[in-house]
Formats: C-alpha cells, sequence, structure tokens
C-alpha cells in the first residue's frame, strides 16, 4: 500500500488563516495573517485558504493585502454558494474561490429552510457567477458525511460537469471513524475519478486517523490548520499529517518540517491559544524523558522511544529527572555537568532528588540537582577529613 | 479495481458493527499519565482520581509502579485499601520481586510488562528472545499462583516481528495470563494496521487484548478503535489522555466515540467527564485547552455568525451530542464573526431589543472592535456598544426631526 501511495502527489490545503480564525475567540490581526501566510509559503504548502471577503470590509483589505503580496502557495478565499458571495469574494483580487454548500438533509432543512432541488440550483448559479468572473472553484460539500451519497453524487457530479477545480467532502461534526471515511471516499471513488479533496474535524480525537484514512482511500487532497486550530475541536493538524504521511506512508511531501515548531509557537501567540506541552509533533514534553526505562532505552539508542530525530520539527531532546526518573539519567545529567558519579553515588542522589520531586510535585531543574550533589558531597568530605585527622 | 481490496475488505469488516460489546476501561492515569515528564500527583490527589475513576464507572485502575516503592507504594496501598468496585491493577516489569512489591500492595491484578520488539530486545534490554520469553513464564507462574489477574504487555508490539508476537502471545496464553496488552509504545501505527495486526493475534492466539495506544501522530483514539473491532475487549485510557510525550488514549473520548460513532453504550456517567478533566487538569499542572474534544471549555461556545444561528435553530445541525452529556454548556459569543442573527439574540439574552436594519450596523461596529482587541468581546462590551450606537442614534433622530421643523 504504502509503495502505491508513495508515487501519488498528495495536496495539502491550510485553512489556518479562515477555520483557523473562525474558531471561537480567535483573532489573527493584519500582519500575523500576512506573516503566518508568508510562513506557510516558506516551508512549502502549496495551497491556503486566506479568509472570507464575505464576513466584513475589514477582512477585505487583510485580504487584498495578502493577494498583492509576493507570496507564491496558490491562494484562496472561501465563502457560501451564491451568486452574491461571488461577487464579493472577486473584490478581493483572488481568482480561487471555495464555494461551500451543506448538502445533508438535515442541514437543508434547518440552516437553509429549503431542499435538494434548491441546493442544486444554488449550486449551479453560483458556479455560474465564478465562471462569469473567471474564477477557479473548489466545491465544498458541508456535512457530506450526513448526506444522503446519491445527492451526494449529485452534487458532485455537477462540480465535475461545470469544471470545478476538486471537490470537498467535509466531516463537519465528526461523524466518521478511519474506516467508515476508508469506505465513503472508497465508494465515491468508484463512481468517479474526479479529484477529492477531504476536510476534517477533531470532535472525537479521529481528524488525523481520518484524514490518512481517506488519503488511503484515493483523496489527493487533505484541509489542514497548524496546530490543529479550528471551529470547536478544530482540524486535522498540518504537522500531524506531514509527519504521518512522511513516516508511516513513505510519503514526502518536501515540506520544511524543521520550521514546525517555530510556526506553532507563532500561530500559538497569535491566537492566544497556548500550544500544550504534549501536543503531538510539536509539543515540547515530546522528546522530553523522565521515566527511568524510557530515559535510559534513549540513552541507550533513541530509536527506543523516539521515530524521529527532535530536530527534524525543530526540537530538542531533553533529559528530565523527577519522580519516575532512574540511575542512568542523573549519571547521564552529571556527566553532561562534567563530574562522574558512581553507580552508588548515583544511587543515592536519585533516592535524594525522587525524595525532592515527590515533595515539590514537579521535576528538579539542573541547578536543584547540583544543590543536591553538594549537599551529598559536602558530607562525605568531612567525615573523610575527620577520618584523616584521625590517622 | 484500484488495488484497495485487502482494505476494502477490512473496512467493510470494521465498517458496519462493532462485537464485541462488552469492552471494558483500565484507566492509567495513575500510571502512564503520572509516569509523563513533569507531572507528579500527591498522594492524596492519587486516592481522589481513583475515587472518582471508580465512580465514574471504570472497570479497573492501573494504580501506579509499586516497586517504585516510597510514597508510591503509600498511595497504591491507600487505593486497595478503598475497597472500591474496580479492579486495581499494578504495573511492574517481568522481574518477580516487582510483583512481589505489588502483592505487598493488595492488588487484585498485574500487568508484567516486557519488550517484543528486536529493537528494544538488543537495543534496550541487551537480551535475546528467549530471555523474554523466559522472563513472561517465570513472572506470569509466580503472580497466578498468587491468583492474581494477570496481563502480560507486550511493549513496543507494534515493531515486533509478528511470528514472534504470536509466540508471545502464545507463551502469555499457556502460561495462564488472562490477557495481552497490546503496546503500540511509540504511537507509529494507523487504524488500518492496528486493525490487521490485533486481529491476526486474536484470531490465531485467541487470548483477551488490551489496546494500549500513544498519540504521537495523533491517532491514539482511533488506533485504540481500530483495535476493538478487531477483538481486543479493554482499553487502557488516560483523562485528558495524559501521558508519555504527547500522551495515551483519552478516556473521555474514547468512550463518547464509542457511543456516538459506534452505538456501544458503556455505561460510564459521561456528566462527570469535564469535572473530572478539570481535577486531573489542576493535580497533573498542566492546563484544559478550550479546544480538548468532549470536555474543552470552548466546544459549545459558538462565534461565527452562520454555525451559530443554524445551532440556535437546532443543535443537531452542528452536535452529535449535547454539551450537558458532559458537564458543559451552550453558549454564543459576538466578535470578529459574527452577524445579524447571533448579535440579535445575545442581546435579546441580555434583555435588550433591536431591529434587523440597527443590527447590521451594530454588528459592523463590533467587529471592528474585535478585530482591534483581537478577542471576542465581554457582555458588558456588547452592552456599552449597543448603548452607544442607540444613544447616538437617537441623537441624530433627534437632530435630524430638529432640522426638519
Amino acid at each position: 500500500m504504502a509503495g502505491e501511495l508513495k508515487e501519488r502527489k498528495i495536496n495539502i490545503i491550510d485553512t489556518t488563516l479562515r477555520n483557523g480564525e473562525q474558531a471561537a475567540g480567535v483573532v489573527f490581526s493584519k500582519h500575523e495573517k500576512i506573516r503566518i501566510a508568508r510562513m506557510l509559503d516558506e516551508i512549502g504548502v502549496p495551497e491556503i485558504e486566506i479568509g472570507t471577503p464575505t464576513i466584513g470590509p475589514l477582512e477585505r483589505e487583510i485580504i487584498k493585502e495578502i493577494a498583492a503580496s509576493d507570496i507564491k502557495c496558490k491562494l484562496f478565499v472561501y465563502c457560501e454558494a451564491s451568486p452574491e458571495n461571488v461577487e464579493i469574494a472577486d473584490c478581493c483580487g483572488i481568482k480561487n474561490v471555495i464555494l461551500n454548500i451543506s448538502t445533508s438533509d438535515l442541514h437543508i432543512k434547518v440552516k437553509y429552510e429549503k431542499n435538494r432541488t434548491w441546493v442544486l440550483n444554488q449550486l449551479r448559479e453560483s458556479i455560474s457567477a465564478a465562471k462569469e468572473h473567471r474564477m477557479e472553484f473548489i466545491v465544498s460539500a458541508e456535512d457530506a458525511t450526513r448526506t444522503d451519497l446519491e445527492f451526494l453524487l449529485k452534487v458532485l457530479n455537477l462540480a465535475q460537469k461545470r469544471e470545478a477545480y476538486r471537490f470537498r467532502i467535509c466531516d463537519t461534526v465528526s461523524r466518521l471513524d478511519p474506516f467508515r471515511t476508508f469506505m465513503l471516499i472508497n465508494n465515491i471513488l468508484n463512481n468517479t475519478d474526479f479529484p477529492i479533496e477531504v476536510y476534517n474535524h477533531n470532535d472525537f480525537g479521529m481528524s488525523t486517523a481520518n484524514a490518512m484514512a481517506s488519503i488511503r482511500a484515493g483523496a489527493v487532497s487533505l484541509v489542514t490548520s497548524v496546530s490543529g486550530i479550528g471551529e470547536g475541536t478544530g482540524n486535522a493538524a498540518l504537522e500531524e499529517i506531514v509527519m504521518a504521511l512522511k513516516y508511516l506512508e513513505d510519503v514526502d511531501l518536501g515540506i520544511n518540517t524543521a520550521k514546525f515548531r517555530e510556526i506553532a509557537e507563532y500561530v500559538a501567540k497569535a491566537s492566544a491559544r497556548a500550544v500544550p506541552v504534549w501536543k503531538a509533533i510539536v509539543g515540547t514534553n515530546v522528546f522530553a524523558h523522565e521515566s527511568g526505562i524510557h530515559a535510559d532505552g534513549v540513552l541507550k539508542n533513541p530509536r527506543n522511544y523516539e521515530v524521529f530525530e527532535p530536530g527534524e520539527v525543530g526540537l530538542t531532546r531533553q533529559l528530565v529527572v523527577g519522580k519516575h526518573s532512574g540511575s542512568h539519567t542523573i549519571l547521564h545529567k552529571f556527566k553532561e555537568f562534567g563530574i562522574e558519579l558512581t553507580i552508588n553515588e548515583a544511587n543515592d542522589i536519585l533516592a535524594l532528588s525522587r525524595a525532592m520531586s515527590v515533595d515539590l510535585k514537579r521535576p528538579l531543574f539542573d541547578k536543584e540537582l547540583m544543590y543536591i550533589y553538594k549537599d551529598y558531597e559536602g558530607k562525605k568530605p568531612v567525615k573523610q577529613e575527620a577520618d584523616d585527622a584521625d590517622v | 479495481m484500484r488495488g484497495l481490496d485487502i482494505l476494502t475488505e477490512f473496512s467493510k469488516k470494521a465498517g458496519e458493527k462493532l462485537e464485541p460489546k462488552n469492552i471494558k476501561i483500565d484507566d492509567t492515569t495513575l500510571r502512564d499519565g503520572e509516569q509523563t515528564a513533569g507531572v507528579v500527583f500527591a498522594n492524596d490527589e492519587k486516592i481522589y482520581i481513583a475515587k472518582m475513576l471508580d465512580r465514574i464507572g471504570v472497570h479497573q485502575i492501573e494504580a501506579g509502579i509499586p516497586t517504585m516503592g516510597g510514597d508510591e507504594k503509600d498511595a497504591i496501598k491507600a487505593i486497595t485499601a478503598l475497597n472500591l468496585n474496580c479492579s486495581i491493577l499494578g504495573w511492574n516489569r517481568a522481574v518477580v520481586s516487582d510483583i512481589d512489591d505489588s502483592i505487598e500492595c493488595g492488588v487484585d491484578a498485574v500487568a508484567i510488562s516486557i519488550s517484543s520488539s528486536d529493537i528494544h530486545i538488543e537495543h534496550k534490554l541487551r537480551k535475546s528472545r528467549e530471555w523474554v520469553l523466559e522472563s513472561v513464564r517465570t513472572s506470569v507462574d509466580h503472580a497466578k499462583k498468587y491468583n492474581l489477574y494477570v496481563s502480560v504487555n507486550a511493549e513496543d508490539a507494534s515493531r515486533s516481528d509478528m511470528e514472534f508476537l504470536l509466540q508471545f502471545a502464545r507463551t502469555a496464553k499457556d502460561t495462564g495470563a488472562d490477557r495481552m496488552r497490546y503496546c503500540d509504545t511509540l504511537g507509529i501505527l494507523d487504524p488500518f494496521e492496528t486493525f490487521m495486526r490485533v486481529k491476526t493475534i486474536k484470531d490465531i492466539v485467541g487470548i483477551d487484548i488490551e489496546m494500549h495506544t500513544h498519540n504521537d501522530f495523533g491517532m491514539a483514539i482511533a488506533n485504540a478503535i481500530a483495535g476493538v473491532k478487531a477483538g481486543a475487549t479493554y482499553v487502557n485510557t488516560t483523562i485528558n489522555g495524559l501521558g508519555e510525550r504527547a500522551g495515551n488514549a483519552s478516556f473521555e473520548e474514547f468512550v463518547m466515540a464509542l457511543k456516538y460513532l459506534e452505538n456501544v453504550n458503556m455505561d460510564i456517567d459521561t456528566k462527570l467527564f469535564r469535572d473530572l478533566a478539570e481535577y486531573v487538569a489542576i493535580a497533573s499542572g498542566r492546563f484544559l485547552p478550550t479546544w480538548k474534544p468532549i470536555v474543552g471549555a470552548n466546544l459549545f461556545v459558538y462565534e461565527s455568525e452562520i454555525r451559530a444561528a443554524t445551532t440556535l435553530k437546532d443543535p443537531k445541525t452542528f452536535e452529535l451530542f449535547g454539551p450537558e452529556d458532559v458537564g458543559l454548556e451552550r453558549k454564543i459569543i459576538i466578535g470578529k464573526s459574527s452577524g445579524v442573527n447571533t448579535l440579535t439574540h445575545k442581546l435579546k439574552e441580555l434583555g435588550y431589543k433591536i431591529g434587523e436594519k440597527e443590527a447590521a450596523e451594530l454588528a459592523e461596529i463590533i467587529r471592528e472592535k474585535a478585530l482591534l482587541l483581537k478577542r471576542a468581546l465581554f457582555d458588558s462590551e456588547i452592552i456599552d456598544s449597543y448603548n452607544s450606537f442607540m444613544g447616538a442614534r437617537a441623537a441624530k433622530t433627534a437632530s435630524n426631526s430638529k432640522g426638519g421643523k
């Protein structure tokens, strides 16, 4: 399977600036948006969604500025499918638009208060408007995973006939697990060879797995965001998708992954959302080892507990001394400080360090380790001198 | 047709329904959760977490590593002394003295852990496969003398040679182990591979299997689900997914995914999820992200106009379960993506009326403000904006009508 995937071209379209910003409470400033777009461009993300022009004049101004910059990736704007919205979208100087329309009966009824025929007509007219403005367009089927397959294929068929750029399947409410994702995409591709893009949410923690499953089934494009930032639980994380493709499927997208930590930090600051230390791929704890068995294993050979080198994503390895540490970590730490301990000394210092860590409810700083060492050594020489004096 | 026959077949098998349905949770917040770099629970916290897990309905608690001694031992003893409904399990290396420490703590179950991958056997243990099997035999034998429930953990199972892993599982079963824990120690499986590997062990050896998955590539939950679809009956979870590196399969995500995606209800009191998550967040010194699946504070908070307005009409449009199911609340906030509908709704909630035309104008003012402040607005700010806007309007109308005279 992996061999077959390897030969396929997989596209990434990043939505940090669109759905990422749509997360409740998140606002990027103009400078931040431009900086994020630049960073994504620099590491080699091929396509990005930069905003929703219909939100208002301020949003349009920012989009125009990004459009006028020297950013090389293919830029997309996003709107709910309607001829008026296409008109507004075209004012921003970007000729690629995502036309979003809900396809599930529940959404059609509640969100639009219309019927399926209306959806097809609305899409048809929006496409015509896009074509009039010579815009390229992705048709995005919202709530596709709760949509009757026959109707979904009808919508897809319309998109294909009118020469859409791609067709997007949105798992808007995280309805699918990876197996059902696979079956759905596989079913669709048994009916058409049109390029399929998949958009996931993380409501049950499966966005990355679902994205990967859809690639296995033959989808060619994934929608991602930095650190998975997005509405609700967020989207499939750019860094997880890129590394999973590389290390689990042997597909290298040629993206400069060494910048992942830096970008995650920048987006975290701009969105006022910290990068959890345990965030997959880019969290600072991912290469921190405390427990005796793990730390010892990593010291013997990093491959025991690490799939790739921390530098590959812009992180560094850390050995942490705390409650679960073992004597090998102590030996190694002090060697770093330029002190060679005997096994007995290491065991004594380990016991003292563990006790202190339990007391403090946290691991120890290097300084604290040195204090422990000084106190410990301080006791020994005094006793020896006394012995010597006796002699 | 496109060379996907095997995956299609597996997906079909895994896709439709989940058998067996008697899936049990073995929560390891107190062991693998605490083992993560930087986390130390106080003994009082451990005891409280154990009580909460029992109350919420987990089947087994992995309470710690008895052989660490000292404080750790005290905590485990205190937990076994609570006489909870759930089983209490101690973690051990495949070493007899470790198991003796567990027995001393009064646990009714032990996990006996040893690596099964050649990488670990050569580079970590620096031993042979035969030595590994012999260690399994000796330690399981010892534990069984004391009538303990025994789980044999195949550490780094995902990088283990399948033939040897089967031999490992068979050895565990033949020596009397009750189950084997499949450890995806590095989090390197995807759900399809998980399904195939677990199904192979289940079909060939027929031992009960527990899934222990890690989130290094964001697939801990998907792999746990894949494991149970392949026949595993236990899942090793942690609250908030706390655990080594990127963490483990999160308890609350797994339970809700099983309930809402796979239609398996585990009789767990999910309404306590948010409380439990908050407690563990504080005890572990790690914040609870507002976007954390299932329990994040922002999950039922709506800002963008279309989504908010649609959810107000029927929550099912954007929610598979309601906030009350997990101890959260639904909220509309007003910020840069808000529009007429949400603003009108919010103002009404706050006790203010506004016409459609005015709402459109005020929405523009508010969006601009949110962009300037780089955040959503507080209720008091919305009211303040409303008052200034309506005041200015009234003044304008008054002066206009004056001018008219």
